[in-house]
C-alpha cells in the first residue's frame, strides 16, 4: 500500500495515540472562542434596521459594482503577464530557474503597503493615483498566483498533446488556443478566482494608490465605517456583501471549471534549445526580474535619496524621527516584530493541533480554521475588538488582539501547508515503529515528528510574515500611539513632505529585509524537514 | 491518400550524441516498416526525428521528393500515434476526430462527415458525443487510430501504441492497423520491443 494510501490513512486514524486523538478538542474551543464566538458577537451587535437598510442601499452596491470592475481589470493584467512568464518557468528547465520562480512569488509575500509605496515612487506623477495605478498594483501582486496556479497544471499537461495536434497541422497559435488553453482551462479559472477575490477584498493598495471614490473597496467602507464614522450597521452590511462576492466567485469558478480525471504526472521540462527558445526564455526572464525589482529598487532609491541627492539621513535620523500623530518609527518597529512572534508562537502551536486534528479525521476543526479565508481582515479584527473588549474578556490591555488576529489569518495558510506535507509521510513508518516496540506516542513522533516540528517552524515564520505586513487588522486594533510598521507607512505616506516619504521607503525597505529573511529561513526548512 | 512514401538518407539520430550508425530506409504506400529494438536504443528517438520534434544530427528525410529536414511538424502531414492514445480531453470522440480537418480549414459537417465514417469503420459509430475519459483503452486506442488518419497522412508513425493495453485487445488493434495502412495506402513506420508484434506487422524490418 503506498504513501498516503486512504485505507490506511483510516487506519492510522483509529490507531493514534489516544492523546493526540483527543488533541482536537483544544483548537476546536480556541477556534470557537476567538474566531466562531467574536463572529456571531460581531453580527449580534450591528444587526439592526440600519444593517438591512444599507444592504439595500445603492452606496455599498455602487462600492460593489466599482471594486468588481476594478478586480476584473486586475484579473485581465495579471493573466496577461502571468500566463506567458509560467509558460517559461514551467515547460523549460534553465540555469537560473528557480531564482526566478523564487523572485516571481516575492511580490505576494511583500506588505500591501510596501508594495503601494513601491509604485507610488516609481511612477512618481507619471500615473496619479488611481483605477489604473491600483490594477497594475493588484497584478503586480498577484503574477505569483497565475504563475504557480497555471504553471503547475502547466507542468503536468502532457506535451505530446501539443506534439500531436501539430501533426495533425495545427499550427503554433491553433495548438495554444485549441489544446494548450484549454488544457489550462480549471488552474487560469481558480486562478482568476483568487485574484479577483484579492483584488476586490483589497484594502492597503486602494488606501495609498486609490483615488478615494471611482477605487473604493468594500474592505475600506468596512475599515472606514468602524474605525471614523463608528456606522456598525454600514460595516456588517459591507461584510456581510463581501462574503456574498466570494462565496459567488468560489462557485461560479467551480461551475466554469472542468470536471475531468486529473493528470498525476509532472514531466521533465525541456531543455532550452535553439535559438527562438534561447530568446523566448531570456526575453520573459527579463521582463519577469525588471517588473519585479522596479518597485522594490524605487523604494530603495527614494530611501537613499533626497531632493539634494544621495543620502543616508533617511536612514540616520529614523531614531529622531518622532511625530505625535504618527509614533516613533523604531518603536514601531520594535512592536512590529514582537507582535509577529507572539503570533507566529500562537499560529503554530494552533495549526499544530490542527494538523493531528485533521491526521484524526476531525473535518470540523479543519473547516474551522478555513473560515477566515472568506472573512476579511478587518472584520475579523472588529469581531475580535467586539468581543474581547468588555468585563472580564476585556484583552485590550494585554496587547494580544493584534496577535491573536493575525494567528487566526495566518492558520488557513498553517494548515494548507501542515495537511499535506504530513500526508507525504507513509504512515507505515509509524505501524513498524509500533511493531518494534515504541509506545504510540514515540511511535508517532518515530514516524511523523521531524515532518511535524518542520511544518510547525516553517508555519511559524510564515505567520510572523503576515504578521510584519498585514495592514487592515492592525489599523483597526492598534492604539493611535503604538501602531504597526504598514500602518505608520500608511499614516506617513498620508502626510505631504520628502522627509515623511523618505521615512515610509525606509521603514519599507527594513519591512522587505525582515519579510525575505523570514521567507528563506521559511523556504529552507521547507525544503530540507517538510517536503521530504 | 499517399502514394510517395518516407525515405531516409544517411539519417544519424540522437540529442548531443548519435544513437546510431546513418540509417537508410524507405517505406512505400502501404507498406508497414517495423522497427524492432530494445528500450532506450533510440526507437522513439528515430520516430520524433521523423515527425519533426527532434533535429536529425545529419542526414535527410524525404516524403516523396520533398525533403523534409527544416518544414515544421504541423506542415508534414503525418500522423503520429504514442503509446498512449493522448485523446484531447476537451473536446468529444468526433472533434478529436476531425481535429487535423478543422485545422486544414474543413468546415465542421465535413470534418464530422470523415470523422464518423472512420468511426464507423473502427467499429466506434455509437460513442460519437462521449467524453473521451469515459473510453475504454481499447476505444481510446481506437479514436487515437481514427484521428491519425482523418487527414490521409503521408505517413503513419506509431511509437509502440496500445503497450499498456492488455495482449488480446492490443493485437485485435494491431491487426485493425494492418487492415487500415493497407486499405488507405498509408506509409507507415511502427516501432516496438515486441518480435510478435513485428511478426504481424511487417512488411520489413529495420533493427540497429
Amino acid at each position: 500500500m503506498g504513501n498516503g494510501d486512504e485505507p490506511l490513512s483510516g487506519t492510522l486514524a483509529s490507531h493514534l495515540p489516544r492523546s493526540l486523538k483527543r488533541l482536537w478538542v483544544i483548537p476546536a474551543v480556541l477556534l470557537l472562542v476567538f474566531l466562531v464566538y467574536p463572529l456571531i458577537r460581531l453580527t449580534a451587535t450591528a444587526w439592526t434596521a440600519d444593517t438591512v437598510n444599507a444592504l439595500l442601499a445603492s452606496t455599498l452596491w455602487q462600492v460593489v459594482l466599482l471594486a468588481s470592475v476594478q478586480a476584473m481589470l486586475s484579473v485581465g493584467l495579471s493573466l496577461l503577464i502571468g500566463i506567458p512568464i509560467a509558460r517559461v518557468l514551467f515547460t523549460y528547465q534553465f540555469l537560473g530557474r528557480g531564482f526566478i520562480l523564487a523572485l516571481v512569488t516575492i511580490p505576494f509575500v511583500l506588505p500591501t503597503v510596501v508594495v503601494a509605496l513601491g509604485f507610488r515612487s516609481l511612477f512618481g506623477d507619471l500615473i496619479p493615483n488611481g483605477l489604473l495605478l491600483v490594477v497594475i498594483a493588484h497584478a503586480y501582486i498577484n503574477i505569483a498566483v497565475v504563475v504557480r496556479l497555471v504553471g503547475a497544471q502547466w507542468s503536468t499537461l502532457d506535451r505530446r498533446m501539443e506534439v500531436t495536434a501539430a501533426t495533425l497541422g495545427a499550427g503554433p497559435m491553433r495548438i495554444f488556443s485549441t489544446i494548450t488553453l484549454p488544457a489550462l482551462r480549471n488552474s487560469i479559472v481558480l486562478a482568476s478566482a483568487v485574484v479577483f477575490i484579492f483584488s476586490f477584498s483589497s484594502l492597503g493598495i486602494v488606501v495609498v494608490l486609490g483615488d478615494g471614490s471611482g477605487t473604493r473597496t468594500l474592505e475600506q467602507v468596512l475599515l472606514r465605517s468602524t474605525s471614523v464614522l463608528l456606522d456598525f450597521p454600514t460595516a456588517l452590511a459591507a461584510a456581510i456583501l463581501q462574503l456574498i462576492v466570494v462565496g459567488l466567485v468560489f462557485v461560479i469558478s467551480a461551475r466554469v471549471s472542468r470536471h475531468e480525471p486529473r493528470t498525476k504526472i509532472i514531466l521533465e521540462r525541456a531543455r532550452v534549445r535553439g535559438p527562438q527558445a534561447a530568446f523566448v526564455v531570456t526575453a520573459t526572464c527579463l521582463v519577469a526580474v525588471t517588473l519585479v525589482l522596479a518597485p522594490i529598487a524605487s523604494i530603495f532609491w527614494a530611501s537613499i535619496s533626497s531632493s539634494g541627492g544621495l543620502t543616508t539621513g533617511w536612514w540616520s535620523g529614523l531614531s529622531d524621527f518622532d511625530n505625535a500623530r504618527i509614533g516613533s518609527p523604531l518603536e514601531a518597529l520594535g512592536r512590529s516584530v514582537g507582535l509577529a512572534l507572539f503570533t507566529s508562537v500562537i499560529a503554530a502551536i494552533l495549526g499544530g493541533a490542527i494538523a493531528i486534528a485533521v491526521m484524526s479525521r476531525k473535518a470540523i476543526v479543519a473547516t474551522l480554521a478555513l473560515i477566515p479565508l472568506g472573512v476579511s481582515a478587518v472584520t475579523l479584527g472588529l469581531g475580535i475588538l467586539l468581543a474581547f473588549s468588555r468585563g472580564s474578556l476585556d484583552l485590550r490591555g494585554t496587547g494580544a488582539l493584534i496577535p491573536i488576529t493575525h494567528a487566526l489569518i495566518a492558520v488557513p495558510i498553517v494548515v494548507a501547508m501542515a495537511t499535506p506535507s504530513l500526508r507525504t509521510v507513509d504512515p507505515r513508518r509509524y505501524f513498524v515503529a509500533l511493531s518494534l516496540g515504541a509506545g504510540p506516542l514515540r511511535a508517532w513522533w518515530t514516524a511523523f515528528g521531524t515532518v511535524f516540528s518542520g511544518v510547525m517552524l516553517a508555519a511559524g515564520g510564515l505567520a510572523a510574515a503576515v504578521s510584519l505586513g498585514e495592514f487592515g487588522a492592525a489599523t483597526l486594533l492598534s492604539r493611535t500611539d503604538s501602531p504597526t510598521v504598514p500602518v505608520q507607512i500608511a499614516r506617513l505616506l498620508s502626510k505631504p513632505g520628502e522627509s515623511a516619504f523618505a521615512t515610509a521607503a525606509v521603514l519599507s525597505v527594513i519591512l522587505v529585509v525582515m519579510t525575505m529573511s523570514l521567507l528563506l529561513v521559511v523556504d529552507r526548512i521547507a525544503s530540507r524537514r517538510v517536503f521530504t | 491518400m499517399s502514394d510517395a512514401g518516407l525515405r531516409a538518407r544517411d539519417l544519424v539520430i540522437g540529442y548531443e550524441t548519435p544513437l546510431t550508425q546513418p540509417l537508410n530506409f524507405e517505406v512505400g504506400p502501404g507498406e508497414i516498416l517495423v522497427v524492432v529494438g530494445e528500450s532506450g536504443c533510440g526507437k522513439s528517438t528515430l520516430l520524433s526525428t521523423l515527425a519533426g520534434v527532434t533535429l536529425p544530427l545529419r542526414g535527410e528525410i524525404y516524403s516523396g521528393d520533398r525533403c523534409l529536414n527544416d518544414v515544421p511538424i504541423h506542415k508534414r502531414n503525418i500522423g503520429l500515434v504514442f503509446q498512449d492514445p493522448l485523446l484531447f480531453p476537451h473536446l468529444s470522440v468526433i472533434d478529436n476526430i476531425g481535429y487535423s480537418l478543422r485545422a486544414s480549414g474543413q468546415s465542421r459537417d465535413e470534418a464530422r462527415a470523415r470523422s464518423q465514417e472512420l468511426l464507423d469503420w473502427v467499429g466506434l459509430g455509437n460513442i460519437v458525443n462521449q467524453k473521451t475519459w469515459e473510453l475504454s483503452g481499447g476505444q481510446a486506442g481506437r479514436v487515437a487510430l481514427a484521428r491519425a488518419i482523418a487527414a490521409k497522412p503521408a505517413v503513419l508513425l506509431l511509437d509502440e501504441p496500445y503497450s499498456a493495453l492488455d495482449s488480446p485487445t492490443r493485437m485485435r488493434l494491431l491487426a485493425d492497423v494492418k487492415n487500415l495502412v493497407g486499405l488507405e495506402k498509408i506509409p507507415t513506420i511502427h516501432v516496438t520491443h515486441d518480435h510478435g508484434e513485428a511478426q504481424l506487422l511487417a512488411t520489413r524490418t529495420l533493427t540497429w
